[in-house]
């Protein structure tokens, strides 16, 4: 792949993350508005609000930009880029069809799980150097919750390289032709239930929003900033939790593997489901208490992943042997 | 920390029915009325918007004797009467009531013994100056033809509240 | 007035929560003083809302007040013209017709059923979003709440502020389909709670985020002097409509329930037990709705006519909060002397620096949030 053809794939790339995760927001609007017997976005683009994520983009554009006087400014004008930036690197290593991937290497799964692990690096920092109380405390427990789930998270990510042998995503999607991975007796159920949590403790997401606590921190590490900055927290927050759905999917679901015809749009489809998971669960849980989630982490979900990755390493050396 | 110990088929059950309560609001009919497009009806008794000074449908006169009840009982002193004499009656030389700080308790309303101010139904009153809120006697007698009069009048009320009335009159019978 | 200096320990971070934050619930500042995550020491700071209605009443002529005191506990506005009314009553000896009496027990306590909804549904929002990312419940509750206030404006013309208690009777009487609807209602908002109190009771991380939280011993109850639903929630029986009855409460059936414990939990399911007994009283009032006058005074005419006699009176009302009060002393004109309201918030909310230290932030919404405070009537 010459320079300038990957160049332009990472573009092509970049803006359809984009787009989709822009009208992942306006879908998650309207699911929750319906949810809570409400309409969603109505107006902009009626009659179902299809402008709503255009419109809230340039709104964000236009307003105000702060940064706090007392606050650490270079720091704090870092954070959020470094944020979405780590978020989108992510996305170099996924496969989204069974033969096309922007950057293809042997060790994708643990590429992915390291530039995820980085994101905890922005946010602690935006926390810290909005010289705001509130933040400060958001971001400790940031710090405290992302570097915990990272544990389980990488434990139930190590499980199907474990049962295919490889870390690369071709060869996990490959070897999910048999069978998805979430049908695996006992293994696979365990590693997806496992995943799915500490993916969404890692994306901040209900039941684990504590770094955002609204009732609690206002908004926790994002609570000084506006405008652009804010918003691209806010995106780095979706591509996150776009990437854990097509993770899932690529992982636990089979990817492009599926009845009728194989392809991307079983890749896209499935994601979306996982996507409409996540959302569901959001808009009918609440929120842990630190020490709770803390328990939850180091009492059930660390055990058992790690009981789960040993069964799958059995499981594996008894097969390949 | 006390207890905290969570059997996975209570986490399971109640997963499953918070899961499920939302589910079943999400195929219910949204109750969102989106105002401008679509509104709400007005019930009979509604109060809350502007006020008008009535006239007297036979004679075009105006309603208001300037006997500053309303002046008196109102409790945020949003009604400024002043009185003349001539003709046999008494007459509202001028009559200001200042919506921006009425609380709509419509007790002028109440004790007016002509029936002569009486809100009127209109959702769509708000104005961009503050010089508006403060209505004259021309504006009140302008608002009765711009919008219907309210359910409430004084006398009505008046009549509601006597205590020796007769059960029999047309008023709603619950329970039996 | 000069800035005081904050006193705190080496390590300790003191951490300002409100005037303006999303769950103090109005405008109240809490002084936390924390280590790590967990409260030390408490200072709240009350009177962001005082709007001198005390002395505002001083002023003004008596039937020109009930309208004036709806605006003071702003979740439940009949409450507290209730009270006012009631004092005025004994003090001009004025009786009620039984139809007026029954008519503002409707009132009362369907307002008392939207009040507890409200606090559900900001409760939810308190434990983020039970049920719910940030307002699940909250919308739920609201939903079912706006009911209530579409039948208060068919029956009074607004949708809150009523103006529904007059000395002396009420002001509405009520319209030919109003039973009906009103039982409508009533079946709809049943249904609706016991489904929320389901999901809510089987939900472990609910239970633990409640039990065994903010415990008020009844002794401190007793001792701030609290009321309504947090002193029933620690486990003593004392509610005005059944200990010092007023209007027609005597006549009707219906359960004091309290809780146990006097946790965050017990004061959930105090309140949520309260809107069904709320619910029961609506409806034996509307089935037995009583014929007759709905006021026993000749019509209002003027604000300067009840005068009563040289007096001071005390009569307190069960308002969703708790026991509220109200100190009349008339010196026989037209305008009372004096007004002291005795509101069930300001006591409640005494409890905060007892029993917030020794928990966490989190823990702290929770508790503040199951005191029900409203700061209209804290400030008054």
């Amino acid at each position: 792949m010459s320079f300038l053809e990957g160049f332009v794939q990472g573009i092509v790339l970049l803006g359809s993350v984009l787009g989709v995760v822009a009208y992942l927001t306006w879908f998650e609007r309207k699911f929750s508005g319906r949810l809570q017997s409400r309409i969603g976005p109505y107006w902009v683009g009626r009659p179902h609000g299809w402008l709503q994520p255009i419109a809230d983009g340039l709104k964000l554009l236009a307003k105000e930009d702060l940064t706090p006087l007392k606050g650490d400014g270079l720091l704090f004008n870092l954070a959020p880029v470094w944020v979405v930036v780590i978020s989108f690197l992510g996305f170099a290593f996924l496969p989204f069809t069974s033969n096309w991937v922007l950057v293809n290497i042997d060790l994708g799964l643990l590429y992915f799980s390291a530039f995820g692990s980085l994101i905890v690096v922005g946010v602690f920092v935006a926390g810290w150097s909005s010289n705001n109380k509130y933040a400060l405390i958001s971001a400790l427990r940031t710090a405290a919750q992302m570097v915990a789930y990272e544990i389980p998270l990488v434990l139930s990510l190590l499980v199907p390289a474990v049962l295919v042998g490889s870390l690369d995503f071709k060869d996990i999607v490959e070897a999910q032709r048999e069978g998805w991975f979430v049908f695996f007796p006992f293994v696979g159920q365990v590693s997806i239930l496992v995943f799915l949590l500490s993916a969404l403790a890692e994306g901040n997401r209900i039941p684990f929003d504590l770094p955002e606590a609204e009732s609690e921190l206002v908004a926790g590490f994002s609570v000084e900033y506006s405008g652009m900055k804010f918003a691209y927290f806010y995106l780095g927050e979706y591509v996150h939790l776009l990437a854990v759905s097509l993770l899932t999917s690529i992982l636990f679901l089979g990817g492009p593997d599926g009845p009728l015809f194989q392809g991307g749009i079983w890749v896209a489809i499935k994601t979306l489901a996982v996507f409409v998971g996540i959302l569901w669960i959001r808009w009918s849980f609440l929120r842990l208490r630190i020490d709770q989630m803390m328990l939850l982490n180091w009492k059930f979900l660390t055990p058992l992943g790690l009981l789960n990755l040993l069964i799958a390493g059995l499981w594996a050396s008894l097969n390949y042997t | 920390m006390r207890n905290n110990r969570i059997s996975s088929v209570t986490l399971l059950k109640a997963t499953i029915l918070s899961l499920w309560l939302t589910m079943k609001n999400l195929f219910r009919r949204p109750v969102t009325v989106q105002y401008p497009a679509t509104r709400r009806p007005i019930p009979e008794r509604w109060r809350g918007g502007t006020f008008a000074l009535t006239t007297d449908k036979e004679t075009g006169e105006e309603n208001c004797i300037g006997c500053k009840l309303c002046e008196r009982i109102c409790p945020s002193n949003v009604i400024t009467v002043e009185m003349e004499k001539h003709s046999g009656r008494g007459w509202a030389k001028s009559f200001i009531l200042d919506l921006q700080a009425c609380i709509q308790c419509e007790l002028c309303v109440q004790v007016c013994p002509t029936d002569a101010i009486v809100m009127v139904y209109g959702m769509e009153t708000p104005v961009t100056r503050r010089e508006d809120l403060i209505l004259n006697k021309e504006k009140l007698m302008a608002n009765e033809k711009l919008y219907p009069a309210a359910w409430a009048r004084g006398l009505k009320l008046q009549q509601l509240h006597e205590p020796e009335r007769g059960t029999e009159e047309k008023r709603g019978v619950v329970g039996k | 007035m000069e800035e005081r200096v904050v006193e705190r320990e080496f390590g300790e971070l003191a951490l300002n929560m409100g005037p303006q934050h999303p769950s103090t619930h109005g405008v109240f500042r809490l002084q936390l003083h924390l280590r790590g995550e967990t409260i030390v020491k408490v200072v709240p700071h009350i009177g962001y809302l005082h709007r001198g209605v005390e002395k505002l009443s001083e002023t003004l002529d008596y039937d020109m007040l009930p309208p004036v005191y709806e605006r003071d506990d702003y979740l439940s506005p009949t409450s507290n013209s209730l009270a006012f009314v009631l004092a005025v009553e004994r003090l001009a000896e004025i009786e009620v017709p039984r139809r007026a009496s029954y008519l503002r027990i409707v009132v009362a306590e369907l307002q008392r059923i939207a009040s507890h909804l409200v606090w559900l549904g900001t409760f939810g929002l308190d434990l983020g979003g039970a049920l719910g990312g940030g307002a699940t419940l909250f919308l739920y509750c609201f939903r079912e709440r706006e009911r209530i206030l579409d039948l208060m404006e068919s029956l009074t013309g607004t949708r809150f502020h009523t103006n529904m208690n007059q000395i002396g009777g009420v002001r509405y009487d009520v319209y030919p389909e109003f039973d009906k609807e009103v039982i409508e209602t009533l079946n709809y908002i049943e249904n609706r709670v016991r489904e929320y109190r389901e999901a809510l009771d089987a939900n472990p991380v609910f239970l633990e985020r409640t039990k065994g939280i903010g415990i008020v011993p009844p002794w401190l109850a007793r001792e701030v002097g609290a009321s309504g639903p947090v002193l029933r929630g620690s486990g003593i029986q004392y509610d005005l409509r059944k200990n010092k009855p007023y209007l027609s409460y005597p006549e009707f059936e219906f359960e004091v329930p309290v809780g146990k414990e006097g946790d965050v939990y017990d004061r959930y399911s105090v309140r949520v037990e309260e809107m069904v007994e709320s619910a029961r009283i609506v409806r034996q009032a509307i089935e037995g709705l009583p014929e007759g006058p709905i006021h026993s005074r000749k019509p209002l005419k003027s604000a300067t006519l009840l005068k009563p006699p040289k007096k001071d009176v005390y009569v307190a009302v069960e308002s969703p909060r708790g026991e509220l009060g109200m100190y009349v002393v008339s010196d026989g004109s037209s305008k009372p002397y004096r007004v002291k309201v005795r509101s069930p918030s300001f006591s409640n909310i005494a409890l905060i620096p007892h029993i917030l230290p020794g928990h966490l932030v989190a823990d702290a919404v929770a508790i503040l949030g199951s005191l029900d405070p409203v700061f209209g009537d804290v400030d008054r």
